[in-house]
């Protein structure tokens, strides 16, 4: 298991205004030069996936789902205090979902979905199942913004510059696979609902159900309505592709809540109808645990859904974020269009889905935001940016190129 | 010379083009310019256009893909958004145009085009009026033009 991420960053800035000046910095002081600063993206190569313990319980299942998760995190931490319209981007730019705190979700704030490209978004499903998640922790970004608070802005012009930059790569140890999420009922009572997932755990950890779960400043959770029911923790060992079941009896009843409270998050705050924190315990603190004992998690992810009726009547989760909590820095999960067929070494020429839409030529390896459509090599990355400002797949203003390094090698 | 140094993008697109073909499309490319090709599109079925066999022109030029491909119908039509010179009004060959387009993917813009006349963003501006005036009797003539000038012969 030689996951090691370690990096270098590179990250070469240019003015857009002046396409034949270029200025390319290869180290962090280059962030003093323009006004706003932002995060650089480092990479490492993928890590090993460990195999399924023998010592996993029994819902471990020996062939775990063909899915890839490969998330874009948002950029920042969250601010460490709660009011959400305190702490926000210099500019309104890919971080903007947050304007409103991520409690808040205006029409404009893009998650995970863009249904207008969906070839690539099903490309990765058919891979061995790995995670990347890709975050910031560059170049002192992530220190500098809970104490430079911007005031909201409304829509400025994009920026007059585009950063280039590597992406860094941010281990997950445990992850709920957003799609296998699902609310049934009670098998012993019928008006209770309980939730069943599946997990991917690198290390052992516990997760937490909660119902309308608030966040507290602390990024502590505490249920809004604890008459009603009482947050459930789980205990799991590592293992991917765990199978997750509510014990029966500790479920809710669902009818109890308004569909329309049910289906969207409270609007302005951190409320959400249905929340799963997933939390890894490290391993030296594993025989000092208590159960009632909040481990000391390094590394937690927190799922944020609401709950919708179909129309057959049965609730459905939907899940509106997912938040990877390492080391205190928080960020947002997001898939990258385009990532899953983009690796080098299985790159074939003639294989229309791996290579990079101007060159054709070369392996994809650079991603654009905010619309996430990874799409070109990092050289037409730079003639593009000479060219134009618009995503070549969806004509979107670019406002940052992110270079990733996809590794498939099975090591 | 100046297939020389043809991009590889667009010896691939070349390729493909020729060993992969869009249903009603053919494009071959120019013996002494690589750049230039020679394109037939078919009329669209259940188009005014159908039966005739279109000859276009479509060139890369040396910005391609930064820059659109130029296409000109070669073919007579009677279309709203194509004019008397066989100069199309497509979104895509202009502002429109993305470097993650192709030239398969032009020449089925401009099939679709066939099939879908847009008179509110016309071209030819008789074409288009008369297609807001008398649709039928437009099509008629489109049908007709296509019989005269795109019979293949």
């Amino acid at each position: 298991m030689g996951a090691s991420w370690s990096s270098t960053s590179t990250s070469s800035r240019r003015r857009n205004e002046n396409p034949n000046t270029q200025n390319h910095n290869h180290n962090n002081s280059s962030n003093t030069q323009q006004q706003p600063i932002y995060p650089s993206y480092r990479i490492q190569s993928h890590p090993p996936i460990p195999p399924p313990s023998s010592s996993s319980p029994p819902p471990t299942q020996p062939q775990p789902q063909p899915q890839q998760n490969y998330m874009y995190p948002a950029n920042q931490p969250y601010p460490s205090h709660q009011n959400p319209y305190t702490v926000h981007p210099p500019q309104p730019y890919y971080y903007q979902p947050y304007a409103g705190g991520y409690g808040a979700f205006g029409p404009g704030a893009p998650l995970m979905v863009r249904p207008g490209y969906s070839p690539y978004q099903h490309q990765h499903q058919h891979q061995h199942q790995h995670q990347h998640y890709y975050g910031n922790q560059g170049n002192g970004w992530v220190g500098m913004r809970p104490f430079q608070p911007v005031p909201v802005q409304p829509q400025l012009p994009p920026p007059p510059f585009v950063d280039h930059q590597s992406a860094k790569k941010i281990r997950n140890d445990v992850n709920v696979l957003k799609d296998s999420i699902r609310v049934e009922v009670d098998g012993e009572n019928s008006e209770c609902h309980v939730v069943s997932f599946t997990l991917d755990a690198m290390v052992d950890g516990s997760i937490t159900i909660f119902y309308f779960a608030k966040e507290g400043a602390d990024h502590m959770f505490s249920p809004l309505y604890p008459d009603a029911h009482t947050p459930v923790k789980l205990q799991f060992q590592k293992g991917l592709g765990q199978k997750i079941l509510q014990p029966s009896g500790t479920g809710i009843d669902l009818n109890f809540f308004a569909v329309d409270d049910l289906s969207k998050p409270s609007p302005g705050e951190d409320i959400f109808p249905l929340v799963i924190v997933a939390e890894a315990w490290s391993e030296t603190s594993l025989t000092e645990e208590q159960d009632n004992q909040r481990p000391p998690t390094s590394n937690a992810q927190i799922t944020q859904a609401v709950l919708e009726k179909n129309s057959a009547g049965l609730f459905q989760v939907k899940v509106i974020k997912q938040i990877l909590s390492v080391d205190g820095v928080r960020y947002e999960l997001r898939e990258i269009y385009g990532i899953g067929n983009s690796d080098k070494e299985s790159f074939d020429d003639n294989d229309p889905g791996k290579e990079c839409v101007i060159c054709m030529s070369e392996p994809k390896d650079t991603a654009i935001l905010p619309c996430r459509h990874m799409c070109i090599c990092s050289e037409c990355a730079k003639e593009l940016r000479l060219q134009t400002n618009k995503c070549p797949i969806c004509r979107q203003p670019i406002e940052e190129l992110i270079g990733i390094k996809v590794s498939n090698s099975s090591q | 010379m100046a297939n020389s140094n043809l991009p590889r993008r667009i010896i691939k697109e070349t390729q493909r083009l020729l060993s992969e073909p869009a249903p009603g499309i053919s494009a071959s490319p120019s013996e002494d310019n690589m750049r230039y090709f020679n394109v037939m599109i078919l009329g669209p079925t259940q188009s005014p256009y159908e039966g005739g066999v279109f000859k276009l022109e479509l060139f890369l030029p040396e910005e391609y893909p930064m820059a659109a491909p130029k296409v000109r119908f070669l073919t007579k039509i009677y279309h709203p958004n194509i004019d008397k010179l066989g100069r199309i009004c497509l979104d895509i060959l202009k502002d429109k145009w993305s470097p993650a387009l192709q030239i398969r993917t032009v020449l089925l813009s401009i099939q679709a085009l066939l099939s879908a006349p847009n008179p509110d963003d016309p071209l030819s501006e008789n074409i288009a009026k008369h297609w807001k005036t008398n649709e039928t009797e437009a099509v008629e003539t489109a049908k007709e033009w296509t019989r005269l000038y795109a019979s293949g012969a």
